[in-house]
């Protein structure tokens, strides 16, 4: 399991698109804590609140980006043909489909730490110009919630794409779920008059882990409800992946 | 060494192996054939576990290859559809197959220097040729320096001087005593190398003998020409050989011409030809394959 687990991250850096993803995040850790400090008024920076939704803010484009690279680093595999020779070396798809989702943590808290140093820089530097205080405890704790969300994305992400193993289908298919359908079930629960439902669904649940403020679920509801859309992707993985021929 | 028993494959409503059993002796090579479609390639990966079989089962060194342990250290394989990641460089691609493998890391740029591929190591994979991709394919095949090898169409894509390289190879590995199943689509491509031929078509096993049983199907007939032709064919048919006259002192006769001399000579039959007409082994190939219908030529 280790080597082969050695394996994955090798062949995640040996790549230029995983490099792409990093710089991606680390642009986007920027501009959002840049954005929250300068668009926030001075009196709302003594806010507790403040310095934890630096943070959480910082880590959803980390947390789409992980889920994005977790899907990624398994429909690669089949896109490029290159699960013949992974599946060489890792004859047993069970063991392979749970070293994916290890590899998809890993890539999680690889974008977390990329954003959180960005993040802690900018604010650090930003917020000692203005002359704010740093209150360490707030900005631990939302690192500590933004952490569990980006890796548990990760881990979604690469049990999706073991699910559906088509690269454009993978990643379309996730980015209308959560910037379409999702906010169409959103909706429609509320039309029902069953809005509190929709705080389970798969992007609710994720994003419910790095805002609490939301008024969704809470951070320990969120992750459970994460972790049960992961092992339902997670079954439908083991179950394509050691069905399907490889020709 | 390599078992297949009574292995089925089908996709959908297609047959692609139909109850193919054989099997490949340790240390030897074994040519594996047939033309196009055939179900060579969904033997071969029924075989390395990628293709789940309908029936029958398969297994290489006595246990199924998803059994192995440390599989790229037992089995090397090449297949014929290429599977390495085109924006990593080669040399990465092997060191990803190593670590995955339990390979030392030292065996990479061994066998890059094997396939004469050290120099472009480096380069990123989507610039390679089509030759450069199969010796890829084959350093990959040996980079756990495997007792058996699976290697599929490895001549495809290779241009002469290629194919005449993979031939003295293949050569070489065999000489080291490994276990190698070969597919080809071309008889003449692996009959310098291989011991036994396993030929299938449309799924099912047509032969499987030692090379020098096909070739000996190639020997085909003898014509020979004498004044006394009406004795010689007394003396053929007296020795058990199929043999006819043909007109104007000529006889067929259905025996390597050395055979056919040597009678003759023992007789004192004076002989005015003696010629052997040999099928190449493509025609053999064609024949053992070919449709009743394709063989008349119709």
């Amino acid at each position: 399991m280790t080597r082969v687990f050695a394996a994955e991250l090798l062949k995640l850096r040996t790549l230029r698109s995983t490099w792409g993803f990093a710089l991606v995040a680390l642009l986007l850790a920027g501009l959002a804590t840049a954005g929250h400090i300068g668009g926030t008024q001075a009196q709302d920076r003594l806010d507790p609140e403040f310095q934890f939704q630096i943070v959480l803010d910082a880590a959803f484009p980390a947390a789409v980006l992980s889920l994005l690279l977790g899907m990624i680093l398994v429909t690669n595999e089949f896109r490029h043909g290159t699960i013949a020779r992974t599946l060489l070396a890792t004859p047993r798809r069970d063991r392979l489909v749970a070293i994916k989702l290890l590899a998809g943590a890993a890539t999680g808290a690889g974008l977390m730490i990329v954003t959180l140093v960005v993040t802690a820089s900018t604010a650090v530097v930003w917020l000692g110009i203005l002359d704010v205080p740093l209150k360490l405890g707030e900005g631990t704790e939302a690192a500590s919630r933004a952490f569990v969300g980006v890796v548990l994305a990760g881990i979604l992400g690469a049990a999706i794409g073991g699910a559906v193993h088509s690269q454009v289908g993978a990643l379309v298919g996730a980015l209308v779920w959560i910037f379409v359908a999702e906010p169409l079930c959103w909706a429609l629960l509320g039309l029902l008059d069953v809005g509190g439902a929709a705080e389970y669904l798969p992007a609710a649940s994720l994003g419910g882990i790095v805002d609490s403020g939301g008024g969704g679920l809470p951070f320990a509801g969120s992750v459970a409800m994460a972790l049960a859309w992961t092992a339902v992707a997670t079954v439908l993985a083991l179950f394509r992946t050691s069905r399907r021929d490889i020709t | 060494m390599i078992e297949v028993e009574r292995l089925t494959k089908r996709f959908g409503s297609t047959l692609a192996v139909d109850d193919l059993s054989f099997s490949v002796a340790p240390g030897t090579i074994t040519g594996f054939l047939g033309p196009n479609g055939a179900g060579k390639s969904t033997t071969m990966r029924a075989i390395l576990g990628l293709v789940l079989p309908t029936s029958g089962s398969t297994t290489v060194l006595g246990r199924q290859y998803r059994e192995l342990e440390m599989p790229l250290l037992r089995v090397g394989a090449l297949l014929e559809t290429f599977d390495a990641h085109p924006g990593r460089s080669g040399r990465n691609h092997l060191r990803v197959l190593a670590v995955a493998g339990g390979i030392p890391r030292s065996r990479v740029d061994e066998v890059l220097a094997l396939v004469d591929l050290g120099a472009a190591g480096r380069r990123r994979v989507k610039g390679y040729s089509l030759g450069m991709r199969q010796r890829l394919g084959l350093a990959a095949a040996l980079l756990g320096d495997p007792e058996v090898l699976v290697l599929d169409e490895p001549a495809n894509g290779l241009d002469p001087q290629g194919i005449r390289w993979l031939r003295d190879f293949l050569r070489s590995l065999a000489s080291e005593g490994r276990t190698i199943l070969i597919s080809s689509h071309v008889l003449a491509e692996v009959a310098q190398t291989v011991d036994d031929v396993v030929i299938i078509h449309r799924g099912k096993l047509v032969r499987h003998a030692a090379i020098a049983e096909v070739d000996a199907l190639a020997a085909g007939s003898t014509t020979v020409r004498s004044p006394d032709a009406d004795r010689l064919l007394e003396l053929l048919v007296s020795a058990g050989l199929d043999a006819r006259s043909v007109g104007e002192g000529r006889l067929e006769v259905m025996a390597p011409s050395e055979q056919v001399g040597e009678i003759a000579a023992s007789a004192g039959v004076v002989l005015h030809e003696l010629s052997a007409t040999r099928a190449t082994l493509e025609e053999v190939f064609l024949e053992l394959t070919g449709e009743p219908g394709e063989r008349g030529g119709a």
